[in-house]
């Protein structure tokens, strides 16, 4: 299969997979090689290696407080993308299954809602918040990344129930269960590739998620990572190493979960756009 | 086992007119097959019966019990789906008790009605694969055995020998056949194969365009069809029509004549058919169909129409022959071929090749005459 022709378009393929690859990889490599150098290293030698690999900065990052920064957004994103999972999959699969034109309608609202971006809701979202009291509670703001973390996995979800076969919830119903039956019984047992997917895309935009954590938690006790990292920089100073340190710390989980789920996380954008 | 009757049945789907005044009565223990050509609304009547359907009008009554607007699961059905919908992530056993799992039946008469379903069906070894693991026979039988075990009234079956290949559609026909003797159940089976028709029903229906064309015996449909489509529908070659036109007619007798036909006598065509009691006459001059299975044509020279032609194509089928006559410019209409050959069948091996000048008869008494669709006379039988 294939001859010269195929061949140069492969070539030229992977040389831009490649490029890309190394734009992404280089500037994380760079954060990690930086939680090991001095702060003199790393301003007179800012693109060399660290001389050398000492945990300094990892010490000096957690004892500002990097575990319990990260427990914060641990607790968080699992609370919200449990809460996501659980009120999109069946939104969706009702939306998916419906005939009804005002149901279809609904679901362009939920469409529409994806579009509109965080920061232009800010100001209200904050004085929401606050007057229900829930400024500085880490379930107060799992509400909100619920709410902006469920249109966009309803749609994910809709595309998958769409291609969900019909025959099986049609033989649970002759076997005798009823829609609620069938989805816990039937459908959510199938739908692991979907939840996966849902899952590890909310987990990401939650835990690396900055603005509203900064305005919402401002206690030092409930801050999450994101937040929590700014602390290692003073008004006119900033310990660079602890910080890349406290960051490296920041990516590991998700790092892991995205390497072991990453053939859900690809299974599911290729059913998205329906 | 129930009776099942279906009254007056009709389906819409907006503007469409899906079922159209559905009438059929199925006798308790009966094995039905609903035939049809693809959107004739076969499916779409098994899907009311099951209750996956809703009806727009008239009723469904299984041992007399209106079950139009029930719930699925109240009617006393079980259906057998064409790709089988087992479920995938259970297994065998799983998927052959959950029904009764679901209606909360003690583990033990879970586990008797399984294992009964299972040695019914020879898929005891089975039991604990998931459906990945069967091959596509043994899931239609698993997808049987998860019907049987409901103990409905009525099975349903939609096409379930339709993904299969065409050894294993035969082997699963008389498994079928061997299933339906066994359990004395009533079954409706939907089908688009007229050969699963013909030998696995007590009695068919044919469906066209949402309505019921005609309801009877294999043998009867095949004999005896009401109407044009379910001659040319039922048989395999389908029948060979011909457009003609009525000469005269003496008491019953009618004489026909088409273009581009040769006595061989060196006379005027014609051909001479004497109608059904109750058919009408029709006036000299009125168009009618002559139609001739492809088995009914005679060799040699004698009384009717002489089909001179040479062989198009031949199809040897070990045991048969099947020839299709281009007859130049006397065409087959509404034919198994497009260019409007004639079939012929042969129970023989024939030494027949492409080009090969091929003479037949068509015997008076082998004909079917049709008159605008309804059939007006058939071929006269031993038996009538």
């Amino acid at each position: 299969m294939g001859g010269p022709r195929f061949r140069l378009a492969t070539l030229i393929a992977y040389g831009i997979v490649s490029l890309w690859s190394l734009l992404v990889i280089i500037p994380t490599l760079w954060m990690v090689l930086g939680a090991f150098k001095t702060r003199r290293e790393f301003f007179l030698d800012p693109l060399g290696l660290p001389s050398t690999f000492g945990p300094e900065a990892f010490e000096r990052a957690l004892g500002a407080g990097i575990g319990t920064f990260l427990l914060n957004s641990a607790i968080v994103t699992v609370l919200s993308v449990i809460l996501i999972v659980v009120v999109s999959g069946m939104a969706a699969y009702v939306l998916a299954r419906t005939d009804s034109r005002w149901m279809r309608f609904v679901y362009l609202l939920i469409v529409a809602g994806f579009a509109v971006p965080v920061q232009a809701v800010l100001i209200p979202l904050f004085q929401l918040v606050s007057g229900a009291g829930m400024l500085n509670s880490l379930f107060g703001i799992v509400l909100p990344y619920a709410a902006y973390g469920i249109p966009f996995t309803i749609i994910l979800f809709y595309a998958f129930f769409l291609d969900f076969p019909k025959e099986l919830e049609e033989a649970a119903l002759l076997d005798g269960c009823r829609p609620v039956k069938t989805f816990f019984h039937v459908v959510l047992p199938l739908t692991g590739p979907a939840i996966a997917s849902a899952a590890i895309f909310q987990a990401v935009f939650i835990w690396n998620e900055f603005i509203l954590a900064l305005l919402m938690l401002t206690r030092p006790d409930l801050k999450t990572l994101t937040v929590g990292i700014l602390q290692l920089g003073g008004e006119f100073t900033a310990d660079w190493a602890a910080i890349m340190a406290g960051l490296s710390i920041a990516i590991l989980p998700l790092l892991l979960i995205f390497v072991l789920a990453q053939k859900y996380f690809v299974r599911s954008l290729a059913g998205l756009g329906k | 086992m129930a009776t099942l009757d279906i009254r007056n049945l009709d389906k819409h789907y907006g503007a469409f007119h899906a079922l159209r005044d559905i009438n059929v009565g199925i006798e308790s223990g009966e094995f039905l097959v609903l035939v049809g050509p693809s959107g004739c609304g076969k499916s779409t009547l098994l899907r009311a019966i099951a209750g996956l359907e809703s009806v727009s009008g008239g009723q469904i009554l299984i041992g007399g019990r209106d079950i139009s607007r029930i719930e699925p699961f109240d009617r006393g059905v079980a259906m057998v789906f064409q790709n089988y919908a087992l479920y995938p992530h259970m297994t065998v056993r799983q998927n052959m008790g959950f029904a009764l799992k679901v209606a909360r039946q003690p583990k033990a008469v879970i586990d008797a009605a399984v294992q009964r379903a299972a040695e019914i069906l020879r898929i005891e070894a089975q039991l604990d694969k998931k459906p990945k693991a069967l091959s596509g026979g043994q899931k239609q039988r698993v997808a049987i055995g998860r019907a049987i075990t409901r103990s409905p009234e009525v099975f349903l079956f939609d096409e379930p020998l339709s993904n299969l290949d065409a050894a294993l559609r035969s082997q699963m026909r008389i498994e079928l056949g061997r299933l339906h003797a066994q359990l004395g159940a009533t079954m409706v089976y939907v089908t688009h194969d007229q050969t699963e028709a013909m030998t696995m029903a007590s009695r068919i229906v044919v469906l066209r365009d949402g309505e019921v064309e005609q309801i009877g015996s294999p043998l009867e449909l095949y004999n005896r069809p009401a109407r044009r489509f379910v001659a040319g529908f039922l048989g395999s070659p389908r029948m060979n029509f011909i457009q003609a036109r009525v000469r005269s007619s003496t008491g019953r007798i009618v004489s026909l004549d088409a273009p581009h036909l040769d006595t061989g006598a060196g006379n005027a065509p014609s051909l001479d058919i004497t109608l059904a009691p109750d058919a009408a006459v029709p006036a000299p001059g009125a168009p009618v169909v002559v139609g001739i299975r492809p088995e009914a044509f005679a060799d040699g020279a004698g009384v009717g129409w002489q089909l001179n032609g040479t062989v198009a194509v031949v199809e040897s089928l070990g045991r048969d022959t099947l020839l299709y006559i281009d007859t130049g410019p006397l065409r087959a209409f509404d034919s198994e071929s497009l260019e409007g050959y004639f079939a012929v069948h042969r129970t023989r091996q024939m030494d027949a090749r492409h080009g090969d000048a091929v003479s037949v008869r068509i015997d008076p008494r082998h004909v079917y005459l049709f008159d605008d669709e309804r059939a007006i006379a058939w071929p006269e039988r031993a038996d009538d």
